[in-house]
């Protein structure tokens, strides 16, 4: 009759034991740090993933992309930013991110899509800031070598100039609100987490970025 | 010429296969330090340090040969030949001979010396033919006489027998520095903290080969890389190189009274953009001498004429630098704008800049 009616021959014990995944879940994902590991599903960014971050211009959109950094930067993996005009070497190294490697690329010249995928094979994450809107095809090009590359892709996107594509993980920061005292004390950022899968559940969380010290906290 | 005690330990200076030797020099290197911070290890089995601050210090030289005889005695179990001498070339030979010379008495001494101690054989020989058995009598011949005869590095001996150098190339081993300070690198950095500059694993491969090609796309100052320095202002304490250029100095932990807090601007502007303060009634906010502020701002304005309204502002903290020199005189200002935007402003001769956005 047909063949796939055909009962399948048992497999030999010797051959089972080859067959276990080469790659274990947990290499799959990079670690995330501070607040995120108890709000993003398994507490972790998986590798090839496409990342958003959603937020109007200076209200911690570039604060939430650099946390996410702090986890996997601290157990020994590369990162870069890409397009972040003139970070804030101080800030970046008090969210815990290891300024050793770190390659910033402030200003691409009109080449952020091409850098960014020249980077992909050297770093496992990546925050890229497009000066303008992404275009459809660029994101298109850039998220596919991520999948094929492994590397996580954080993009600081504004509401005026959003990712054209859906991502596997979005924050969206709907409100920000400082803390002061003599000085500027923490900043209080009500983000949105959504995404495809486990994530889809989503969910509002209040979470303290930059605290007294710097650091992402949860509150 | 500086005076220097020079510790001489014969046992260390031959290189053991199994690297004890370096390691025995940088825990003796560390423990002179103590005695004083500007020891340094000539080559192996040679240390220098000047004199003159231990020697106040422990009240007199030979206080300090003393202290300095237990220290190596206590860390490496030798005893060392130690001497006095000004410039390298007197006082490592001074340390061979176990000699202390007093302040001025150098000059003679290295007059006094034969040729051999020069350590070319065939100068010492021509010039003994020649009827010149000390360095003091080779010096005295014309620079011009001695470039006849020998090739240019006879004239480095030359100006070192007249007293216009103080050492020798030869007595220094150009790598020992590099390879102690590799070997110190190692106990103090662990095996996750590898880092750009350091030893390095796959991964670095990889950031480094990326790099290398961006670099060639954009050109040579187009990837950055971070380190953090001292200073009181996150635009001061940040420095951004070039990536592939040498390594900055590693951050200082000393304390800087007057340091602006965390949490620190996450964009702090390389070119800082000027900015106007407005009060209530649209007139300019300045910084007064005494670092008050004439009046509460209530306007930040751009040069492009875009006006943002100010909701609560922090400071100034007037920060006077160098002043006993062409002083620098800044002020920072915190402001949150009602747009839910914090950011750091500088009042510096009597403008107001942009330099750092909390975003």
């Amino acid at each position: 009759m047909f063949a796939f009616s055909t009962k399948r021959p048992e497999i030999p014990e010797e051959l089972l034991t080859t067959l276990r995944p080469v790659t274990l879940a947990k290499n799959k994902t990079l670690p995330l740090g501070g607040p995120w590991t108890s709000l993003v599903p398994h507490g972790g960014l998986r590798r090839g993933s496409t990342v958003v971050v959603n937020a109007p211009q200076g209200l911690g959109g570039l604060s939430v992309a650099l946390s996410l950094l702090s986890g996997a930067s601290a157990k020994g993996h590369w990162a870069a930013v890409v397009g972040v005009d003139d970070p804030g070497v101080v800030a970046v190294a008090d969210l815990g991110v290891d300024l050793r490697r770190v390659l910033f690329v402030p200003r691409p010249r009109g080449a952020w899509a091409e850098s960014a995928a020249d980077l992909l094979d050297g770093v496992d994450l990546l925050i890229v800031r497009p000066p303008s809107k992404a275009s459809h095809g660029a994101a298109r090009r850039l998220m596919d070598r991520v999948r094929e590359r492994g590397t996580v892709l954080i993009v600081l996107a504004e509401p005026g100039a959003p990712w054209p594509l859906p991502s596997d993980l979005t924050f969206d920061i709907t409100q920000s609100q400082w803390a002061t005292s003599s000085r500027l004390d923490a900043r209080y950022l009500t983000v949105r987490i959504r995404g495809r899968g486990e994530a889809s559940r989503g969910g509002e969380h209040v979470v303290v970025l930059p605290n007294r010290r710097g650091q992402a906290e949860a509150s | 010429m500086e005076r220097l005690v020079a510790v001489w330990i014969e046992e260390l200076s031959v290189e053991a296969p199994d690297g004890a030797t370096l390691r025995d020099t940088l825990r003796l290197l560390e423990a002179l330090e103590v005695l004083c911070p500007f020891t340094e290890v000539v080559r192996l089995g040679l240390f220098v340090f000047p004199v003159r601050g231990p020697s106040r210090f422990f009240g007199g030289d030979d206080e300090v040969l003393k202290a300095t005889r237990q220290t190596v005695l206590d860390v490496t179990g030798y005893t060392p030949s130690l001497g006095i001498g000004e410039g390298l070339f007197c006082a490592e030979i001074a340390a061979k001979k176990q000699l202390i010379l007093e302040a001025g008495t150098s000059e003679a001494f290295r007059r006094s010396l034969p040729l051999d101690y020069l350590g070319r054989k065939d100068v010492a020989t021509t010039c003994r033919r020649l009827g010149i058995h000390t360095i003091g009598a080779f010096g005295d011949l014309k620079r011009a006489r001695v470039a006849e005869r020998f090739n240019k590095h006879a004239l480095v001996l030359h100006a070192l027998a007249r007293g216009e150098t103080a050492e020798l190339r030869e007595q220094r081993d150009q790598k020992l520095k590099l390879r102690l300070a590799q070997l110190r690198g190692d106990h103090v950095v662990g095996e996750e903290q590898m880092g750009f500059f350091g030893q390095r694993g796959a991964a670095d491969e990889r950031a480094e080969v990326a790099a290398h090609r961006l670099r060639r796309r954009l050109g040579p100052e187009a990837v950055l890389v971070a380190s953090l320095c001292g200073g009181r202002f996150p635009e001061d304490r940040a420095t951004l190189v070039p990536w592939g250029s040498p390594p900055a100095p590693r951050a200082p932990e000393a304390p800087w009274p007057g340091q602006l807090r965390s949490p620190s601007p996450t964009t702090t502007l390389t070119q800082p953009v000027e900015v106007q303060l407005r009060d209530a009634g649209d007139q300019k906010v300045t910084m007064l001498s005494r670092g008050f502020l004439s009046t509460d701002p209530a306007a930040l304005l751009f040069s492009s004429q875009l006006r943002r309204e100010i909701v609560w502002h922090a400071g100034p903290w007037p920060l006077i630098e160098k002043w006993w020199q062409a002083g620098r005189k800044r002020a920072h200002l915190q402001v949150l704008l009602a747009s839910g935007e914090a950011l750091l402003l500088v009042a510096e001769s009597s403008r107001w800049w942009l330099v750092g956005i909390y975003d």
